[in-house]
């Protein structure tokens, strides 16, 4: 995780107002930020499972919120500005073109070398059995009759859109523009303070809507940490009924972790933690 | 490969897209994902959880980075179509076809949420403007809120991960809940039972009350064949859908108002006007269609005082009826005729009340006087508007009791579903069928899914029990079930009809 400073600007897209990351250098940027997300997409190694996701990553409202206070996250241009499409698309043909002829050149080679390797071992197997010479005339009669067929080509099913600034100077253009959005609802602050303070504290935050809570807490990177904590996020006057709070407890106990009941203060964010005793 | 990407991102330049040699290259790649391997509980700053964390995170990371690689001829090449927001394909489709594309003018499109899918599986390119398109393209182009959104795409490749059929719901294409009352299996089995067993052309006619016609009409008459009265009979008297549906028994009672030995004092009873009038038997012409060769091919319309009111009969054709009965002599066996003299003696000697009735107007009165008398029960409670829920005089089942003083009845989903105001609010976004049944599945075809999914969100309201009942009945066959989508997660939820078990049986 080197951390550079200031941190990389993100460039978040927005899929009707959902803020994803689509290039993996951003996504390690926002996850050397402790960071975590949530993956939507479909592995590329392996599509068909569920266990694994891949990019876009989709950003808790509270992620978007910090990273563009902390002025790491511009939004990035919409689709709809198909300018320089003409250009791209001659530069994609370019690039087929050369793709193929560079990738036949690979495909010969690689079938020289099998070549190489299966009349190799033949001949330390048989004694004397093939010459050099004949190794010659295969190679050059592969040379002669030798065609990479166009289905054979390998190509590149893009995740992230071309044709975008990759490089940090376009990034710092974006910065320049700011274009973000306004987030603010009232009542996503209480959320948003107990977000910032356990972040502040070194904790990684997911969404924890299965547990019925606002967030799942883990001590350290959730790849290698079990959660400790369900945080409930409740304003300071806010009242809660008894069952609830009651029912959220035995959940807790049940998935083996602690209930907070997170309140910002004036000053600080109070914490409480809820257990069932287990007391009969 | 994984490494190659590594070294890339390490420089101060990245590019996501690969040279022709990582291309090449990629064609060899693993499709093996590292296991996680156990999590542990707390960091405590060791040099060996470091590394373990730096080597899942390396894991991580080339994972998430790697890009999809494909062979050409692997790949379905497609048009992407904003005006209609579908996708064309341009060469023939894979396998995907079976559970998924439509064809329309001859050819071969797919749907936005379908397309993407087979994107991200590296099964399909996509071309807009004579350029590949991007999964990130994908996801802001062809994702609409107004029918398959972010989060509902969420759902659907969710459930076509894990192998199931997904299709949209189309409420224009599923049968009303009308047109689904008129398809009731059971009520076609009913017929259908009925039809064999009677063998007679009269379906409309219910069994048991066949049956009881079928008891009278021996009864009565010396016929050959007890099958072919009923329907015959059903014709050209009319008097047989009026026998006080109560019961069969009832219905042999009220046979001997025929009979010519019929009490004829009427001192009893206070007769109608017409009460006397009407009783004259050699009057009452009785047909017998099935031994009586002398009669013409029409019966003559029944005196209009024996039919209780409401009803006019006209003139019946019966030739055609007489061809369709059978004519043979039932046989009986000396058991058989025994018990059918033991039935009828027991009908004509139980209720002489009822025998003295004249007509069906005295019959009427009969019964509502008997049900005032009936003893035990205090006349005062039963004077008023409002009466005892049960009369405790009258015999039933423990079950059936509990059942009527049930003031408050469960009640199910569907009741009243009908009668709801439509809102817009809730939607059935999905169709899904399960995966085993893939193999045989038609696109055409798709039978009865598995579930219907409606797809909402943590944030969003929890639906109301009229929402419920709506998508219920808009579901019809199906169970609906929530797919609640919280960011990354996606949690199922159903809401089912719950019977509260009883222990009393009947």
């Amino acid at each position: 995780m080197e951390e550079e400073d200031p941190p990389p600007v993100v460039g978040l897209s927005l899929c009707h107002s959902a803020p994803l990351l689509w290039r993996a250098p951003d996504l390690r940027a926002v996850r050397s930020q402790g960071l975590v997300g949530a993956l939507l997409g479909s592995l590329p190694r392996t599509p068909r499972q569920n266990g694994r996701l891949g990019r876009p990553l989709l950003l808790l409202p509270e992620e978007e919120r910090l990273l563009t206070e902390h002025r790491a996250a511009a939004a990035l241009p919409d689709h709809d500005q198909d300018r320089g499409w003409v250009e791209l698309r001659q530069q994609h043909e370019e690039e087929q073109q050369r793709n193929f002829e560079e990738q036949s050149v690979l495909a010969l080679e690689d079938r020289k070398a099998s070549l190489l390797r299966a009349m190799t071992s033949s001949l330390t197997q048989s004694g004397a059995g093939t010459t050099d010479e004949d190794l010659r005339g295969h190679l050059e009669a592969l040379d002669r009759n030798f065609s990479f067929p166009c289905a054979a080509l390998a190509v590149q099913l893009s995740t992230t859109r071309a044709g975008l600034g990759y490089c940090p100077e376009a990034r710092a253009l974006l910065l320049a523009d700011w274009p973000m959005r306004e987030l603010d609802a009232p009542s996503c602050d209480t959320r948003y303070q107990v977000f910032r303070d356990l972040r502040g504290r070194g904790f990684y935050l997911t969404s924890a809507g299965k547990f019925g809570g606002d967030f799942l807490v883990y001590p350290g990177d959730p790849l290698r940490f079990h959660a400790h904590f369900i945080a409930v996020c409740l304003a300071l006057d806010e009242s809660l009924p008894l069952l609830d709070v009651l029912a959220v407890a035995r959940l807790g106990s049940n998935v083996k972790k602690t209930v907070l009941l997170c309140s910002p203060g004036t000053d600080r964010v109070r914490y409480t933690s809820v257990q069932w005793s287990g007391m009969v | 490969m994984a490494d190659q990407n590594k070294t890339d991102t390490e420089g101060k330049f990245y590019s996501e897209i690969l040279s022709p040699s990582e291309l090449f290259a990629a064609r060899s790649r693993s499709h093996k994902i590292p296991v996680k391997g156990q999590k542990e509980f707390f960091p405590d700053n060791s040099e060996e959880q470091r590394q373990r964390l730096e080597q899942s995170l390396n894991e991580h990371w080339s994972l998430i980075s790697e890009e999809r690689v494909e062979r050409l001829g692997n790949l379905v090449k497609a048009l992407w179509i904003p005006s209609e927001q579908i996708v064309e394909l341009q060469s023939p489709a894979g396998k995907f076809w079976q559970t998924m594309g439509f064809s329309a003018n001859g050819k071969q499109c797919l749907l936005p949420e379908e397309a993407l899918y087979l994107m991200e599986c590296g099964n399909l390119q996509v071309f807009y403007k004579d350029l590949p398109l991007s999964i990130q393209d994908g996801y802001e182009r062809f994702l609409c809120s107004d029918t398959v959104g972010l989060q509902q795409y969420q759902v659907y490749g969710h459930l076509k991960r894990l192998g199931y059929v997904v299709h949209r719901f189309d409420p224009s294409s599923e049968p009303s809940s009308y047109a689904r009352k008129l398809n009731l299996p059971q009520s076609r089995d009913k017929a259908g039972r009925q039809l064999k067993r009677k063998r007679s052309p009269s379906p409309s006619l219910t069994s048991s009350r066949a049956e009881a016609q079928d008891e009278s009409t021996t009864e009565k008459m010396e016929v050959e064949d007890k099958y072919s009265h009923v329907g015959e009979e059903d014709k050209k008297l009319p008097a047989s859908p009026l026998t006080p549906p109560t019961s069969s028994s009832d219905v042999s009672r009220g046979q001997t108002w025929w009979m010519t030995d019929i009490p004829r004092d009427r001192e009893s009873h206070q007769a109608s006007t017409t009460g006397s009038s009407c009783w004259d038997f050699s009057a009452i012409s009785f047909p017998d269609l099935g031994s009586s060769s002398t009669l013409s091919g029409c019966l003559d319309p029944p005196d209009p005082l024996l039919l209780p009111g409401g009803f006019t009969v006209g003139v019946c054709d019966v030739a055609s009826w007489r061809q369709k009965i059978n004519q043979r002599e039932v046989k009986m066996s000396s058991k058989e005729q025994m018990r059918e003299e033991e039935k009828r003696r027991q009908g004509r000697d139980v209720d002489k009340e009822v025998q003295q009735c004249r007509n069906w107007a005295e019959y009427q009165k009969l019964m509502v006087r008997r049900q005032e008398q009936c003893e035990g029960r205090p006349a005062h409670l039963w004077n008023t508007e409002v009466t005892p829920l049960h009369d405790p005089t009258q015999p039933i089942s423990t079950g059936e009791l509990l059942d009527k003083i049930s003031v408050i009845k469960s009640t199910h989903l569907l009741e009243g579903a009908s009668r709801l105001k439509r809102s817009d609010e809730w939607r059935i976004c999905f169709n899904v069928y399960q995966p085993d049944t893939v193999a045989d599945f038609k696109k055409s075809n798709p039978g009865k899914p598995y579930s219907r999914m409606c797809v909402c969100s943590f944030s969003g309201p929890v639906p109301d029990l009229r929402d419920i009942k709506q998508l219920a009945l808009q579901s019809g066959n199906a169970p609906v079930v929530f797919a609640v989508v919280d960011y990354g997660d996606i949690s199922f939820y159903t809401f089912k009809d719950f019977q509260l078990p009883t222990d009393v049986f009947p």
